[in-house]
Parts: C-alpha cells; sequence; structure tokens
C-alpha cells in the first residue's frame, strides 16, 4: 500500500459524506489522477448491487452433483421413468408411464431449486392451479406430490413440440395461425373464466399436438399475489436479468415490466405477441439486448402484422394490435379474440389470401 | 490427534501469526466442506434456502470443538472457512463454465439449462480475478470480501478475524466493493 492508495482511500470517504457540489471542490485540491480515481470509484459505488447476496446459485448447483437425475426404469411414486425430454430452468421433463402402461409426462423439480422457497413454491402452484383446470387445449395435471427424486407433477403425455419449434420454422398460413390462435385464447378464456392467470404465455409453454390440437402447458401462478416474475431462477444473483432471459421478455406485457400485479389482460398481451410473431414471422419486440427489448415494449411504434405479411384479414390485424395495447384497459378480453379468431374463420377461405411474406 | 484439536490448534497458532497452520488447517477445512455439500443434499428439507454460511457453520460445528471456542477461535475458524468457500465455489463455478457436466445423455447448453448459475459463476469468476488485483493493492480489502462474501461473515466477525476495528471494516467494505465494481467494468468492457 503506498500513500497515494491511501489518500484515494481518504478522499473517497471523505467525499461519500459530502454533497455533489462540495465533493468537487473537495477533489479539486487533489492531483488529476488521484481525482479521477476517486471519482470512477464514487461512480461505482452508486451502482453497488454486487455482491448483495451470497452466491447462493453455485452453492446449490455444486450440491447437486448430478443434473440428469433420473434413469429409464426408475420409479417416482407411481410412475416408471422411461426417458429424459427437456431440461429447462424449472425442472426436468421425463416421459413415463403409469401402471397401465400410459404415457405421461413427469416433471421433476430441478434439485437445486428445492433450495429456493420461491421456487418450490412456485411449484407447488402450479400443480394446484393446472389441476383446477380442465380443458381440451389446456394441458391435463394428473397428480402432483413428494418422491425420493424430488418434487414431481405427473401431467397428460402430449406427442408433438412447442411453438418455439414451429416459430423456428418461420412465418405460417394465416388460416394456420387463425386456428391455433384460436384454440390458444378459447384456453386462455377458460382460465379466466375461472379466475386463473398463466402468467408465462410464451411458445416455450404452448404445445402443438401431432394432430393439430394446441396445449397449453405451465399455469404457472396464482391467481392472487402482487407481481411476479415469471422465471425466479433466471435471475442473477445481483438481481440483473441475465442475457439468456430476454426469451422470455419477449412476451412480458409493459405492466408486468414496470412491476405491477399481472391480469387477464397481461396473459391477452403475451398471446397477442405470440399470435403476431406467428403471422408475420417475426417479434414485434425483437431486441439486441435485454434493455432494447424493454424499450420496445414500453413505447416502439407498432405496425400491424399487414405490413410486413400480405393476406391477413384486416379484423385479425386490429385485433392483435388491440391485444398489444400498451394499456391493458384496451385489450379485448381472450374471449373476445377466440371470437374474432373463430368467426374470422368460419367465414372461409374466401377471406383469406395465402398469405406470403412481401 | 483427532481433527477437532488438530484444527482447534492450527487455528491457535494461525492467530499467534504462525502463517504456514493456515495451510496445514485449509486441506482440512476444505475436504470438510465438499464433505458437508455433498451429504446436504440428501438430508436437506425442502423450502429452505441454504446458503453457503450454512455449510461453513457446520463444518465449524464438526471441526473445531466449537462448545469451547471462543468468539476469536469462532471469527478466525470462518476467516479461514471463507477462503476455503472461495476456492471451492470458483472451482465449481470454472466447471460450470467450460461445460464439465454429468450425465450427458441429451445435448442442452448451460444456458438453456440455468441462466442463474451460469451468470452467476460469470460473476464469481470474474470477482475471483478482481479480488486478486484488489489483493496487489490493498490485501486487507480483499480479506474483507472474501470473509463477507464467500464466508458469510457479519461486519463485527470480520472485525474480530482481523483485528481491526468495526468503522474499519465497514469502510473497507464499501471501498472494496466500488473498486471491484469497477475493476469488473474495465475487464469486462
Amino acid at each position: 500500500m503506498n500513500a497515494e492508495w491511501e489518500e484515494i482511500e481518504r478522499l473517497y470517504h471523505e467525499a461519500l459524506e459530502l454533497p455533489g457540489s462540495e465533493r468537487t471542490n473537495l477533489l479539486a485540491q487533489a492531483s488529476p489522477a488521484v481525482r479521477q480515481e476517486v471519482e470512477s470509484l464514487l461512480e461505482a459505488d452508486s451502482s453497488a448491487g454486487l455482491l448483495a447476496e451470497p452466491p447462493t446459485h453455485i452453492a446449490a448447483d455444486l450440491l447437486d452433483g448430478q443434473p440428469s437425475g433420473l434413469a429409464a426404469g426408475q420409479r417416482v411414486a407411481d410412475y416408471e421413468v422411461e426417458s429424459l425430454v427437456s431440461i429447462g430452468g424449472m425442472g426436468e421433463v421425463y416421459l413415463a408411464r403409469d401402471t397401465a402402461g400410459r404415457p405421461v409426462a413427469l416433471k421433476i423439480l430441478r434439485r437445486h431449486l428445492i433450495l429456493n422457497a420461491q421456487a418450490v413454491d412456485r411449484f407447488e402452484t402450479e400443480a394446484r392451479a393446472a389441476s383446477a383446470l380442465r380443458h381440451p387445449n389446456i394441458v391435463t395435471v394428473y397428480e402432483s406430490g413428494k418422491s425420493a427424486a424430488g418434487l414431481f407433477i405427473a401431467m397428460e403425455w402430449v406427442a408433438g413440440s412447442t411453438f418455439r419449434a414451429v416459430l423456428d420454422g418461420g412465418a405460417v398460413e394465416i388460416a394456420q395461425m387463425m386456428d391455433w390462435g384460436g384454440q390458444a385464447a378459447r384456453a386462455l378464456s377458460a382460465a379466466h373464466a375461472a379466475g386463473i392467470l398463466h402468467r408465462d404465455m410464451k411458445p416455450e409453454n404452448i404445445m402443438l399436438r401431432k394432430d393439430g390440437m394446441v396445449k397449453i402447458l405451465d399455469f404457472g401462478l396464482a391467481r392472487h399475489g402482487g407481481p411476479v416474475w415469471p422465471e425466479p431462477s433466471s435471475m442473477g444473483a445481483s438481481g440483473t436479468i441475465s442475457g439468456t432471459l430476454s426469451g422470455t421478455l419477449l412476451y412480458m406485457s409493459p405492466e408486468i415490466l414496470r412491476g405491477e400485479a399481472a391480469t387477464s389482460a397481461s396473459d391477452v398481451f403475451s398471446l397477442g405477441a405470440f399470435l403476431y410473431e406467428l403471422a408475420a414471422g417475426q417479434h414485434p419486440f425483437a431486441g439486441d439486448t435485454p434493455l432494447d427489448v424493454f424499450e420496445a415494449i414500453e413505447s416502439r411504434a407498432l405496425a400491424g402484422v399487414g405490413s410486413v405479411r400480405a393476406g391477413i384479414p384486416p379484423e385479425v390485424d386490429r385485433l392483435i394490435l388491440r391485444m398489444l395495447d400498451r394499456d391493458p384497459g384496451g385489450r379485448p378480453s381472450a374471449r373476445e379474440a377466440c371470437e374474432v379468431l373463430e368467426g374470422v374463420k368460419k367465414m372461409g377461405p374466401a377471406s383469406l389470401q395465402a398469405g406470403r411474406p412481401l | 490427534m483427532n481433527p477437532q484439536d488438530e484444527v482447534t490448534t492450527l487455528l491457535a497458532a494461525w492467530s499467534k501469526g504462525d502463517q504456514s497452520a493456515l495451510n496445514k488447517v485449509m486441506p482440512l477445512v476444505y475436504a470438510e466442506l465438499h464433505r458437508i455439500a455433498h451429504r446436504a443434499w440428501s438430508q436437506h428439507q425442502p423450502s429452505q434456502t441454504l446458503q453457503p454460511t450454512a455449510l461453513i457453520n457446520e463444518a465449524y460445528l464438526k471441526l473445531a470443538n466449537a462448545e469451547n471456542a471462543s468468539f476469536q477461535d469462532r471469527c478466525h475458524f470462518f476467516a479461514v472457512a471463507s477462503t476455503a468457500m472461495r476456492q471451492v465455489l470458483v472451482n465449481h463455478a470454472k466447471s460450470r463454465l467450460t461445460g464439465k457436466r454429468g450425465g450427458g445423455q441429451v445435448e442442452v447448453s448451460i444456458d438453456d439449462v440455468q441462466p442463474a448459475v451460469h451468470q452467476e459463476a460469470e460473476e464469481i469468476v470474474a470477482l475471483h480475478e478482481a479480488l486478486d488485483a484488489l489483493q496487489a493493492v490493498d490485501e486487507r480489502k480483499s480479506r474483507v470480501v472474501e470473509m463477507r462474501y464467500f464466508g458469510g461473515l457479519s461486519i463485527e466477525e470480520t472485525a474480530e478475524a482481523l483485528g481491526v476495528s468495526i468503522p474499519t471494516v465497514n469502510r473497507d467494505w464499501r471501498l472494496a466493493r466500488s473498486w471491484l465494481i469497477r475493476e469488473m467494468k474495465r475487464t469486462s468492457s
């Protein structure tokens, strides 16, 4: 340690006690090098989110030695594991068989998240909320509970893919989008009628069964309570949002981003963003960084799907824009969205020219 | 000598200024932390947040003769354990970032699996390097961060372990954080 460092230290602590104008006077006495050093430290001080929390995730991950725990043939409650299907932020999903040999999807909460009370809470709430819903377009939950392997949810096996995979193939036929959108809106409408919000509508949570049936997954969060970030595990130790979260951000309504409580209109907004993407082949709020996405959702002017894609019926284009209204009060209900999508569809292919990207 | 007495004796020697005692006690603490970490999982009750500090506490009860230990002994143990914890966590974070994972039946990128773990791993490795740089400028401040962040020591415990006053630890902690944040921003850009 040298004298200059000691001076930097002294000035830093003195400056912290002073209002801005007096800081300038204090630092004016120091040499330029020292002044610059102190100023940059003071500047860093104001952004001190770092080290605010202990490194819990790494510690928990260290404990969770084997990420993909279950092997074929292993039993979880009354189910026999067949294979690992996917690993997500919250859990691992396995294809398993019940005692009658029928396929079920078995979701196991990732073990390290058992250490996270919020994640456990969410997992249990998901099981409760979803088991209260019976709808052909909502994945049925059979059972949830605890087993030696951890917390699990056994649910309907959907042979198909998520809409993330569908979207990777680009824009779809307009009539197709309306059919799928209508089904998703109908499911949301039923959930909302039962007082249950989804709160995390995004392509990863919507599945397309091979026969064309749309199935919504992960009714994750309770109907009451304050604002909830969809994936608690995606928040870094310092409370910042990691880049990988931007995928989830894309479907968040402005009110959720502001930290307000979700309403049924927030689900409608997320569905609107998804429908826009399906029809246009591009996301309405695409951005390179989470901040860009934030800004786009908050304030970027949005042109209708018709501006990038021919053949969309004007009433459907208007519907999607209304679903994306920044004011929750300006959005249609899920039920109304469903009626518009199905109403236009019933008018037949005459009103639908084959849409091609412009 | 049983391990408890050995640790206590080594800690006592270290507190009297014998630096080599620290080198001898470290592997014992390190091994114990690993052992506890692995066992903790199987016995852990859901809905309970487990933090690194809890591991250190358990290691302490196990290794040191906790009942007879003074506050000072306790603080010294935690000071040592926080260094060990730093090594354990940094090593794990590094292996996470290089993608060493068990299983391997399904191809999954780390980002898909656990964004929070991945991000924290990056932060910890960056912090670890920045702490080394801080150590060169002001060793005590780097120790304060190590004890507070990796060891979960309170301001009072840190002051006791380092033999300085509480206001000094408060000041060190604040300046060190600013310094580290600046350093991490500088190296990441």
